[in-house]
């Protein structure tokens, strides 16, 4: 476990953009799925297969990056894309968040 | 770490339906559980106790966050009331289930031990400690969960196997 890769759970908003700021609509988001000591390795295949048709070996993977490097990029593409992603990940229970990839 | 599976609580039938073998006393504690969860649910659910089951959806972007949680917040407390809804049908039931129920099953299942892992606060350092200390005050809830993570493991792989 990294608990420093851990997301804030209280975000702090010091430099945050506004609403008023301009979103870079082009930018594509990705969504992360952090590593978390009560979700079963086996788990977190198997819904990644389920959500997203990824192969075993592809799934596989992922869970290892994010197992062993505390978090793995596993979906891109647009902000709605991505909120839609977002839930259905969490409501599997996994720890997903998005963010616009820089 | 793998189970035998003919003496396994989930068995996968030639015709690609589930079936659940737990015992009349298992369901009966089970449908308790869910009571208990569903409860939980019907509180505030900023409970901490519920933090895992309404994550953060925007990283280091609260503004964002808090539209998002307004949004999908009451979609997914409704998610999972259905999914505790269908896995009473499930526990009530000693039909054989379809995909669709058995993963409703699984993750509630999983919702109990994102919560109780909450309570214990477990880490990942747990995980190598098998054995419970009957000691601590906590151990009927560590055997709890030791058990979701056992039943869970075990409905996983059957439906992992249904996927190959």
């Amino acid at each position: 476990m990294s608990p420093n890769v851990k997301p804030a759970e209280q975000p702090v908003i010091a430099d945050e953009p506004t609403a008023e700021d301009v979103v870079d609509l082009d930018t594509p988001w990705i969504v992360l799925v952090w590593n978390d000591p009560i979700n079963l390795m086996s788990y977190v295949t198997f819904v990644l297969q389920k959500l997203f048709g990824y192969s075993n070996e592809k799934a596989t993977k992922l869970m290892l990056d994010v197992h062993q490097k505390g978090r793995a990029a596993v979906a891109n593409g647009s902000r709605e894309r991505a909120e839609l992603d977002v839930y259905r990940l969490h409501d599997h229970g996994l720890w997903a968040t998005m963010q616009q990839d820089s | 770490m793998r189970r035998r599976k003919q003496s396994g609580p989930v068995d996968v039938a030639p015709d690609g339906m589930f079936v659940l073998n737990l015992a009349d006393d298992e369901r009966q504690s089970f449908n308790h559980f869910l009571d208990e969860l569903e409860s939980l649910l019907n509180e505030e659910t900023d409970d901490g106790r519920l933090r895992r089951l309404f994550p953060t959806a925007y990283h280091n972007d609260a503004l964002h966050d808090a539209e998002y949680q307004r949004l999908m917040r009451s979609e997914l407390l409704q998610s999972r009331r259905t999914a505790i809804d269908i896995s009473r049908r499930v526990l009530d039931s000693h039909d054989a289930l379809s995909e669709g129920d058995l993963m409703q099953f699984m993750q509630t299942i999983n919702s109990l031990r994102l919560v109780l892992g909450t309570m214990l606060d477990v880490s990942e350092d747990d995980e190598a400690q098998e054995i419970i200390n009957e000691e601590d005050p906590n151990a009927p809830q560590m055997h709890l969960y030791a058990y979701l993570g056992w039943l869970l493991e075990c409905v996983v792989d059957a439906l992992q196997n249904s996927l190959d």
